[in-house]
């Protein structure tokens, strides 16, 4: 009896404490306090994709302090300060979708910045579209985004399937130079089983379908990533004309050391994810010279807005304000174009209103540093092409498509071990 | 007051509590449906690793088959699965309200039939396997499923499958996953209960405290213990149909068969509050799922040392957790007859 008694105390604290807790943090944050407008974001800076999660923290934080010092965000006449409210996903979808859960239920956010990578953005995606909150993103590529009807969701970036698709068509144009036919290229993939690479490796399939061309390996990297030399063994006994890999920033970085490792001869090299894993000062220019690097941005294109003015200048204000970057990676200036669209659907809606902004952000047509932004109805950027970068003598020069190229493509590439 | 009585006015306040929160704290709704679920868990778990004696590492791998299993009956009544989960997104999707409830009660049910009929065909296997070995070969199970999954195009492999969306409120969306967690994971505490007191349960305690003994008297134990493990295979695989698509996104790696969190929670929430006993799981996984939460809240990036330092005191200073704790000191509250003559007390007391 005595114990009963004990019991049941222990239960009547422990049910105190648990809605002690729960009113403690329940009046949920408006989305708007005072003269701040609060955005939310669940990113990874934990677990494998922390390297890109930072890069976009980075490039939402610039955007939002750029904005912040040039007049804020102006709706009714009145101006606002922007702020974003993170939580770490630690990689994983499923962390990820508790989180923004949490922002949108118990922090009253009302106005979403999109997580790192396609599969936390697939993750999040149902959450935001259930609470009808509008959520612009700039790191989920997957074509599989944009067929679920969702209508709250827009992304600033060009879909997977575009990434390495050109990398083939300068294949073939080469093989073509040199009196082959592009039939007889042989190509060797190897992919992170994610929703981002799948969509890459799918559009790789399509374009080398397309041009007859042989695909002699078509391995899966490993989970966490950090080894391919399977691969790599097969492409030495095999020699592919070309190879193809996507792995996000940890399997770039990955494929680039092990390459060199391995000394890899194959005439032609593409991979994502380059430049966000810092692999030319990672590795020296020597071993990855000639290694193709697709990419959504440019310093060097001729964007331009009032803001930020030209990418260029973009790039040298990032270079200022954050320490350790040679180049400025493409997902951080995604991230600070994904702070302007909310801006610009801010003042053009001149309202809070989640339903007003969503019309609003649907109907954005603007040129920005990043290049142009307009979403089609499934809400992916239809604006912005994808350009291909060689990396030449330790620099990263456009090489494909024709109209943005500012170097010719080396080939056979000549790396130094 | 009787062992009975004490259990009717602990499911009492279980209920209540889980009726009260989230109508004090809606914004915790999805939280207390991840708590239901982590109850469920650790109490199927203990029902072969504490009653029975037969540790599981491998339990999450039923969450994770019921998960998919009603992906691909939900999908399946609607469109071409393979069509629906390919990278590049073949199809618009766009699900009916009268599709989306029929596909959902649909696929909680075949999650749970196709989870228990895995542990049925499995079962034999792998439970010819004792001690150390049935975990490890659990742990292998688990992680061979995912990565089965994973590699499997037609349910998407790393892809993973979106669900279709909740039709209707978004509050309304977390209410339904909530009082199906809910009352899953009371169903699944009260049936597990009944279990125990019938012939059934006194026959995996004999399989836990001596197995050759147990079959020497005559009791086919491989049988009864591949249907100890069926049992809690339905749960899981009802629990993960319902956490499916109350994420709303599912892949093998991370969402489905998360063998290091919710595969390894399930095992420690278990140990805490005490292996083997009736509510020793249900106040281990609520105990765990508030630090968890809490350190997820206020002491980020401490949160798995915290997690981590709950298992090891836990390991080494008390390993037969709270209740098992308060079972050795009061054993009459928990229906527990001692035979005074053979305890040490007893004993002294004889000699006296």
């Amino acid at each position: 009896m005595r114990f009963l008694k004990m019991d049941l105390r222990a239960a009547t604290v422990a049910a105190a404490l648990t809605a002690s807790l729960g009113l403690a943090a329940a009046p949920a944050e408006a989305k708007v306090e005072g003269d701040t407008i609060i955005l939310g974001s669940a990113i990874s800076l934990t677990g494998k994709y922390s390297t890109n999660g930072i890069h976009a923290q980075n490039g939402y934080e610039l955007g939002v302090k750029v904005i912040n010092d040039n007049g804020g965000v102006v709706v009714g006449g009145k101006s606002y300060k922007l702020k974003i409210v993170y939580y770490d996903d630690e990689s994983t979808p499923a962390r990820g979708a508790q989180l923004a859960e949490r922002l949108i239920s118990q922090d009253g956010v009302k106005y979403m910045l999109g997580p790192y990578s396609s599969g936390l953005t697939k993750a999040i995606a149902p959450v935001t579209e259930k609470y009808k909150i509008p959520m612009v993103e700039a790191e989920g590529a997957s074509r599989s985004l944009f067929t679920q009807g969702y209508r709250y969701l827009f992304a600033v970036l060009s879909t997977s399937e575009q990434y390495l698709a050109s990398s083939i068509e300068l294949a073939a144009e080469i093989a073509k130079k040199n009196g082959k036919k592009p039939s007889d290229v042989k190509v060797a993939m190897a992919f992170e089983n994610d929703p981002f690479s799948l969509d890459v490796r799918a559009g790789v399939v399509d374009d080398a379908k397309r041009f007859g061309m042989k695909i002699v390996i078509d391995d899966k990297l490993p989970r966490d990533l950090s080894d391919m030399t399977s691969t790599l063994t097969k492409v030495k006994a095999l020699k592919p004309d070309l190879l193809v890999i996507s792995g996000h920033s940890k399997g770039a970085a990955t494929a680039a050391r092990q390459i060199a490792e391995l000394k890899i001869s194959t005439p032609m090299i593409a991979m994502t994810h380059c430049e966000a894993a810092k692999i030319i000062s990672k590795f020296g220019a020597g071993a990855t010279e000639g290694i193709l690097c697709p990419t959504q941005w440019a310093e060097t294109l001729s964007y331009k807005d009032d803001l930020f003015g030209t990418a260029a200048e973009y790039d040298s204000l990032f270079k200022k304000s954050f320490e350790g970057y040679k180049n400025v990676p493409y997902q951080a200036a995604q991230a600070t174009a994904a702070v302007m669209v909310w801006k610009d659907a801010f003042e053009r809606a001149n309202s809070f209103d989640s339903e007003a902004l969503r019309d609003a952000i649907a109907d954005t047509d603007m040129n920005t540093f990043y290049g142009g932004i307009k979403f089609s109805p499934a809400g992916n950027n239809i604006a912005k092409p994808m350009v291909l970068r060689q990396i030449q003598d330790g620099n990263l020069n456009v090489v494909a498509p024709l109209k943005w190229a500012s170097s010719e493509a080396r080939h056979p590439r000549q790396p130094k071990y | 007051m009787s062992a009975q009585k004490l259990d009717l006015s602990l499911y009492g306040v279980l209920v209540a509590a889980g009726i009260l929160v989230p109508l004090l704290a809606p914004a915790f709704t999805s939280q207390m449906a991840i708590l239901w679920l982590m109850v469920l868990m650790a109490v199927t778990w203990d029902m072969t690793g504490g009653q029975m004696g037969y540790n599981s590492l491998g339990n999450i791998a039923f969450f994770g088959i019921g998960m998919y299993a009603s992906a691909v009956v939900q999908i399946g009544i609607v469109y071409d699965v393979a069509e629906y989960t390919a990278a590049f997104g073949a199809i618009k999707v766009d699900f009916t309200v009268e599709q989306y409830w029929t596909g959902l009660l649909l696929g909680i049910g075949f999650g749970g039939v196709v989870a228990t009929v895995f542990a049925l065909i499995i079962g034999p296997f792998m439970l010819g396997l004792r001690g150390p070995y049935f975990a490890i070969g659990t742990l292998g199970l688990a992680v061979a499923v995912a990565e089965l999954v994973s590699g499997w195009s037609y349910v998407g492999g790393g892809s993973g499958i979106s669900m279709p969306v909740f039709p209707g409120e978004a509050a309304s969306g977390s209410q339904v996953f909530y009082v199906l967690l809910f009352v899953l994971a009371i169903l699944a505490h009260v049936v597990i209960r009944a279990i125990y007191k019938t012939r059934f349960g006194l026959a995996i305690n004999a399989i836990r405290d001596d197995e050759d003994k147990a079959e020497a008297m005559g009791i086919h134990t491989t049988r009864y213990k591949v249907t100890a493990w069926m049992v809690p295979a339905f749960f899981m695989g009802m629990a993960g149909a319902v956490f499916g698509n109350m994420s709303g996104f599912i892949e093998p790696l991370e969402v489905a068969f998360p063998t290091a969190t919710f595969g390894i929670f399930m095992v420690a929430m278990a140990l805490l509050g005490g292996k083997g006993t009736v509510w020793g799981p249900v106040l281990g996984a609520i105990l765990f799922h508030i630090v968890k939460e809490v350190t997820w809240t206020h002491l980020l990036g401490w949160q798995w040392v915290a997690l981590g330092a709950i298992i090891i005191i836990n390991i080494v200073y008390f390993q037969q957790g709270i209740l098992g704790w308060a079972q050795d000191r009061w054993p009459s509250l928990f229906g527990v007859t001692v035979d005074e003559k053979t305890t040490r007390t007893g004993q002294a007391e004889a000699a006296k």
